[in-house]
């Protein structure tokens, strides 16, 4: 007994996904080029730089666009079911936190202004250096995860960044240690930079989650959500 | 423990993230079993149509059969209600059992087995006499008491038809549209007052507006008749059906023959959105063919 000879069928489509996939990775290369601005504009408050970020973010949120139309074309035209169902819902959902992480890079870079008020605090902004490499270190895993489509990096993200955690308390205690006349405008500065750094790692778990799913297609992992 | 170990807590990624596939709600009360196939295989002479199907059918669900031509869905389909006894070739091994009784025990009448379980075919079938007659035939035989008007009307109503042919009920059925007659079958069919519906292909000779129909009809019949539905049609199966089993076909070397079997059965939802089997994968994902 064997099973009768099958051939591949629904090339068009199969293309399509594909070619998907690609694209999804190459919005994920937009945002990652940008967070190595981010990265440099946070250690050198480079206003030219943060300018040039604010540009490519504007293609991140149209590729954004044009990615979930795409989507819903899909949908609407194949009727996809199973991992092809999977694959486009999670497309939809992992191009918005790509653009979520991409603002949230934004958010570091405008506060290259505020630069020389952060270098003010020596052992502050060596954490915000140290969170920011922690940031785009998890994102960057993210991103080789949704490439590889690899349920083994998806499941080291989805586990949380626990060493970020830690340079994360560290800088709220710090903060809390600051005196003197330029405390507070220090303190909204790093705060501000933290925080944001802080859920690029987040979103960048979620990704890991959303990966889960779409490769094991177990419905616990669609819990995962940045609180 | 410092009291404000959890003071970034509320900040970082949800815990849920950790939930295992074994985190799972209380299961709900099973539900009661109709039919009961086991290691069913069913043979034309010598040729083995399909086999080894292992299937449990559960009361007041839509379940479907889906699958290439060929894979024995129909096959299956037919043994619920001894309709392949009518074939003189056919032959039944393995069991099937309707509320724990052998279906194809000598003791049992096959009459009366359909009646309590009702088919509607591919293309609709109806009489050529009256929209009356052809509701009103099936009762008359199995000797129902009551009412016949109010018999019919019933079954017309319950079939979503009563409105369109209520005043014309002595005008042929074969005057009805495609979709009317499909409805008017099916009225016929739950006449009898059977517990299973037996659908073999319901929609496939009709256009998309009588098949929507057909299929808010079975939405609306489920709560009171147990429904098989042998589908084509993959998005019908999606969108009816509670359970679905998906069955292909396997080539005999020997003969050039094909044989059916069950590949696997489970919820709708699970089939359709992360089957257990990659031949399920690849065909409803039309991947292969």
């Amino acid at each position: 007994m064997s099973s009768p000879p099958v051939e591949p069928m629904r090339h068009g489509f199969r293309d399509e996904l594909e070619q998907l996939r690609l694209q999804v990775e190459l919005m994920g290369v937009r945002v990652d080029e940008n967070l190595e601005r981010m990265r440099e504009v946070l250690r050198t408050g480079d206003i030219a730089l943060a300018e040039m970020a604010t540009e490519a973010d504007n293609e991140i949120d149209a590729m954004n666009v044009s990615l979930t139309e795409r989507c819903y074309l899909l949908l609407s035209r194949e009727s996809p079911v199973a991992s092809d169902l999977r694959f486009i819902v999670s497309v939809l959902r992992i191009v918005s936190e790509f653009e979520r992480v991409g603002d949230l890079a934004l958010r570091v870079v405008k506060l290259a202004p505020k630069h020389e008020v952060l270098a003010r605090s020596e052992v502050l902004f060596d954490i915000l250096v140290t969170i920011g490499d922690e940031a785009v270190d998890s994102y960057r895993v993210a991103l080789r995860a949704w490439s590889a489509q690899d349920l083994g990096m998806a499941t080291e993200l989805a586990t949380g960044n626990r060493s970020l955690d830690l340079y994360y308390e560290r800088l709220t205690a710090e903060l809390q240690r600051l005196d003197g006349v330029d405390a507070v405008p220090i303190a909204m500065a790093a705060f501000a930079a933290g925080r944001s750094l802080e859920r690029i790692a987040d979103h960048s778990a979620i990704i890991g989650a959303r990966l889960r799913y779409l490769i094991t297609g177990e419905p616990a992992h669609l819990a995962a959500e940045v609180r | 423990m410092p009291a404000d170990t959890n003071t970034t807590e509320s900040d970082t990624v949800d815990d849920s993230l950790e939930v295992t596939p074994d985190t799972q709600l209380p299961n709900a009360t099973a539900p009661e079993v109709v039919f009961d196939v086991a290691d069913l295989s069913v043979y034309y002479g010598a040729f083995r149509a399909v086999r080894d199907v292992n299937v449990e059918i559960n009361k007041y669900e839509i379940t479907a059969f889906i699958g290439p031509s060929g894979c024995g869905k129909t096959t299956v389909l037919r043994c619920f209600n001894r309709m392949n006894d009518l074939i003189e070739s056919a032959r039944v091994e393995g069991k099937v059992t309707y509320h724990g009784v052998d279906l194809y025990d000598r003791a049992v009448n096959p009459v009366e087995v359909r009646r309590r379980i009702g088919m509607v075919f591919q293309k609709p079938n109806p009489f050529p006499k009256s929209i009356y007659e052809n509701v009103a035939y099936g009762p008359k035989i199995a000797g129902m008491k009551g009412n016949m008007d109010d018999i019919v009307e019933r079954a017309l109503r319950a079939a979503g038809l009563w409105d369109e042919v209520k005043s014309r009920l002595k005008a042929s059925g074969m005057g009805l549209s495609g979709g009317q007659q499909q409805r008017l079958c099916i009225a016929r069919a739950i006449a009898t007052d059977p517990e299973v519906l037996l659908m073999d292909e319901p929609c496939s000779a009709l256009d998309p507006i009588a098949t929507a129909r057909i299929e808010d009809l079975m939405q609306e019949i489920k709560s009171k008749y147990t429904i098989v539905i042998v589908t084509h049609n993959m998005q019908q199966a999606a969108r009816v059906s509670d359970r679905t089993a998906f069955f292909t076909t396997e080539v005999n070397p020997e003969s050039d023959t094909r044989t059916g079997l069950l590949v696997e059965c489970d919820t709708t939802d699970m089939i359709f959105s992360n089957p257990g089997d990659e031949r399920t994968e690849n065909y409803i994902t039309g991947r292969f063919g």
